[in-house]
């Protein structure tokens, strides 16, 4: 049974990879979230890689994971019955995701003002990667744009190397994510209130606020950082935060002080059983120990810096990712194995949550695929492992007739026609 | 006008990064949140940068007050039972309370949620912490950071098999606070259709994978292990960043996808280039000959202004944009015309820069109501408007080490 939590709340998408995201998360919480495509299919089905390689409208991977769950209808927006059928779905819904060019839906008649004349309820949240206002509003922006534009891809990759982007594009998953909470407090005073009203989520803006501590650091520090691989702070403040072992990387940062120093001692009493720790970082008083943080880092820091890192490393490389970190959940050291999602697949944690769930495509695929389950456990109303991703229009006739009352003959002269 | 979420009542005792950023999407949007903090364990955020002017205090970081605006703030030492006593009394006023310490600490103070909803039946709590209230690993100590590198997210940053290339900073913190702030307000909107609260434990590690959900479900499938590639893409080409000629001493480099012919063929024609080579003739050639292709497309741009080739570029229909450095954002006119950037007056450090928000509503738009609270800053209104203390009692409190 799907969760409760939005039962009875119907979301219609329009959205590609900026915003299905958000009508994932709805249908996760219950909502009857319907994706209207265009004839062709939404562009997300032709997203790669593919299942087993093949290409195939139902085989997109992204596809597969973000639009489970939910409803999919045909409507040829260049189409004035096309038109009609979403306008009446609205009129029929509660909110409305999109992540058309800025202004293309408005042109058509299926814009805010529109809709909303006709369902003053609705929510009309509008993804946009630049926002509605500035000189680039209408500017195209790949997700890889909007990791530049946002500023994460400049701190990401090597001095003197290109500016890295993630292997799975990020930006829309924060876009549509933040339309799905901005959404839902748009819809806390509607209870009340019975009126909607239109969101505008701006995707440079998402990755912004990804940046941490980042963006007051020119500001009150009088400079703003560069890209430093595997470390992490300025150039002779640095500190190793990513480290090899025989099977791949650790992440650690070692630090001292309050929040560190616990951690960093129970790293080097490790070492120094192994006969890793030099004499010196035995005696070490780790708990005053901030170079470079609340002090400047001299000379003498610096070299032990750098001989801590190295003598970690070696240690690190007598053991596989997950022997030190079974080990270091024992003593409590603060670091984590960068996990593949191998790694993930097989963390005893998340099966004892039971986090994985089984989603069948027998009709579809032949066979059933393993997703990740539930963001967040609820006591009264869990959410449940979705349905899987629809067949292009597969709920045209479910949709249009049952929601909409459409007869079968006007069905087929639609689909004629090239409406649907 | 009103805000969105006026009159929803959070007890806070969240810290760090998740929970504090959760709760900030409903104070900003007008809920009155209050903070409970303790000197006795301070939110380790406000032990760190940047600080006004670069000195340090435990008032003067900007990376706490990020993550605080329009909350009040109240200190508490929990460890004490008289604290505990006060936070019973404070519990009925909440419609939401919210936390994050690791799963022991709420259960051994008696104020986990079987404790809290005797006290308040239709209570909606949320547990947040990194992997989650139950399970073998549900005590893991750590951060953010780590999180970023456990959930799979350093494994996909790099420039090939072997390269590691972090994203910066706590990574997953800015994934799970629009899961866990969706969660509460749907759960609010249960709570007003059946008058039933609920508790909801979120592992940050669980909602952090939904980021990889394409990846996870092909490992399952067919045993691939996505890793880092570069900027390789098998959808666009040129897909990556370019150098362009410096600007004030600073690198300068294009982010840029192209998607198709049509978009290559205006590529060509802004770089004034010419593509005689016959590995570029297709889109498909194109994907598959990459190295040459970005030497191709870096030679090109080496020498051009950046943001006269984003210009030119976003004119054919082409996909681009500077790669921009933390200067660069506070100088972005499209985040200027979304009014993103905000001078907010802080008790300590005065005028500071804060993040607006990402999104707007027309109707009831949310805004920073206020400047994070310095440690304790609304004890007095807080013990004395909501729990009647009076002042010498508060004093007394704070002689005892209860507020404290």
């Amino acid at each position: 049974m799907a969760s409760e939590l939005l039962k009875g709340f119907r979301m219609l998408e329009l959205a590609d990879e900026k915003g299905s995201f958000c009508g994932k998360i709805f249908a996760d919480l219950g909502a009857d979230v319907i994706k209207v495509e265009p004839v062709g299919g939404c562009s997300t089905r032709r997203i790669p890689p593919f299942l087993e390689d093949i290409p195939d409208s139902d085989r997109s991977l992204y596809f597969i994971a973000y639009q489970a769950g939910k409803r999919s209808v045909t409507a040829n927006l260049e189409t004035a019955d096309g038109r009609a059928l979403v306008t009446e779905l609205a009129r029929q819904s509660d909110f409305l995701v999109e992540s058309f060019p800025l202004g293309y839906l408005d042109s058509i008649g299926l814009g805010y003002d529109e809709l909303s004349r006709s369902n003053q309820r609705l929510i009309y949240a509008s993804i946009t990667p630049f926002g509605d206002k500035g000189p680039a509003k209408n500017y195209k922006a790949a997700d890889i744009v909007t990791w530049a534009s946002g500023g994460m891809m400049y701190l990401m990759g090597e001095e003197g190397r290109p500016p890295l982007q993630m292997s799975l594009p990020q930006a829309g998953m924060h876009a549509g994510a933040e339309a799905a909470v901005a959404s839902l407090i748009a819809h806390y005073p509607r209870q009340t209130s019975g009126l909607g009203q239109k969101v505008v989520v701006n995707m440079q803006a998402c990755i912004v606020w990804t940046l941490m501590n980042e963006q007051a650091m020119p500001i009150f520090h009088g400079d703003f950082l560069r890209r430093t691989g595997v470390f992490v702070g300025s150039n002779d403040t640095r500190r190793k935060m990513v480290f090899r072992c025989s099977d791949g990387h650790i992440s650690i940062l070692i630090m001292g002080g309050p929040v560190g120093a616990p951690s960093t001692i129970a790293l080097v009493n490790w070492m120094a059983e192994k006969g890793f720790a030099a004499d010196w970082m035995k005696a070490k008083d780790w708990m005053s120990w901030v170079p470079g943080i609340l002090m400047a880092m001299t000379q003498k820091d610096r070299e032990e810096i750098d001989e801590l890192e190295d003598r970690v490393e070696k240690f690190f490389l007598t053991m596989t990712k997950q022997e030190i970190y079974r080990e270091a959940l024992k003593r409590r050291i603060l670091l984590a194995p960068v996990a593949t999602v191998a790694d993930a697949a097989a963390d005893e944690q998340l099966k004892a949550r039971k986090f994985f769930v089984q989603v069948d495509h027998q009709d579809t695929l032949g066979r059933s695929l393993t997703f990740p389950g539930a963001f967040a456990k609820f006591s009264a109303t869990p959410i449940s492992p979705p349905r899987r991703a629809p067949r292009l229009g597969e709920h045209n006739r479910e949709v249009y007739s049952g929601l909409l009352g459409l007869g079968d003959e006007r069905l087929s002269r639609l689909r004629t026609e090239g409406a649907i | 006008m009103a805000y969105a979420l006026e009159g929803i009542k959070v007890l806070d005792f969240a810290w760090v990064g998740v929970g504090p950023i959760t709760t900030k999407y409903l104070a900003d949007n007008g809920a009155e949140v209050i903070r409970i903090e303790s000197a006795a364990k301070l939110d380790v955020l406000r032990l760190g940068p940047p600080w006004k002017d670069a000195q340090p205090g435990i008032n003067r970081s900007q990376f706490y007050a990020s993550y605080n605006s329009s909350k009040k703030g109240i200190t508490l030492n929990l460890g004490h039972p008289k604290a505990r006593e006060l936070v019973r009394r404070m519990v009925p006023w909440a419609d939401i309370v919210v936390e994050s310490f690791t799963p022991k600490a709420m259960r051994g103070w008696e104020l986990d949620y079987e404790h809290l909803r005797e006290l308040k039946p239709d209570l909606i709590m949320l547990s947040t912490c990194l992997q989650g209230q139950t399970g073998p690993n549900a005590l893991y100590p750590g951060f953010g950071q780590l999180m970023a590198a456990l959930s799979g997210f350093y494994h996909i940053s790099g420039y090939g098999p072997g390269s590691v290339c972090p994203p910066y900073g706590a990574y997953t913190d800015f994934i799970a606070p629009r899961f866990s702030a969706s969660a509460l307000l749907a759960a609010l909107d249960y709570r007003r259709r059946t008058g039933k609260g609920q508790y909801i434990d979120m592992a940050q590690y669980e909602a952090a994978l939904h980021n990889l959900m394409p990846a996870l479900v092909d490992y399952f499938a067919t045993g691939r292990v996505l890793g880092p590639m570069a900027n390789a893409s098998e959808r666009y080409a040129p897909h990556g960043a370019y150098r362009c000629e410096d600007e004030e001493g600073n690198e300068q480099w294009l982010a840029l996808a192209v998607a198709n012919d049509a978009e290559w063929r205006a590529m060509l024609e802004v770089l004034g280039a010419k593509a005689s080579d016959a590995r570029f003739d297709t889109h498909m050639t194109r994907v598959e000959n990459r190295e040459a292709l970005d030497s191709f497309v870096s030679e090109a741009v080496r020498h051009r202004q950046v943001q006269d080739l984003v210009a030119k570029l976003q004119a054919a229909g082409v996909s681009a944009y500077r790669v921009q450095n933390c200067v660069d954002l506070h100088q972005d006119e499209n985040l200027e015309a979304f009014d993103f950037w905000h001078w907010l007056e802080h008790k300590e450090m005065g005028p500071s820069p804060y993040e607006g928000l990402q999104h707007r509503l027309s109707r009831t738009p949310g805004e920073l109501r206020s400047a994070a609270p310095i440690l304790g800053q609304h004890n007095e209104e807080v013990f004395r408007g909501m729990l009647g203390l009076s002042s010498e009692e508060i004093e007394q409190l704070q002689k005892e080490n209860v507020i404290f």
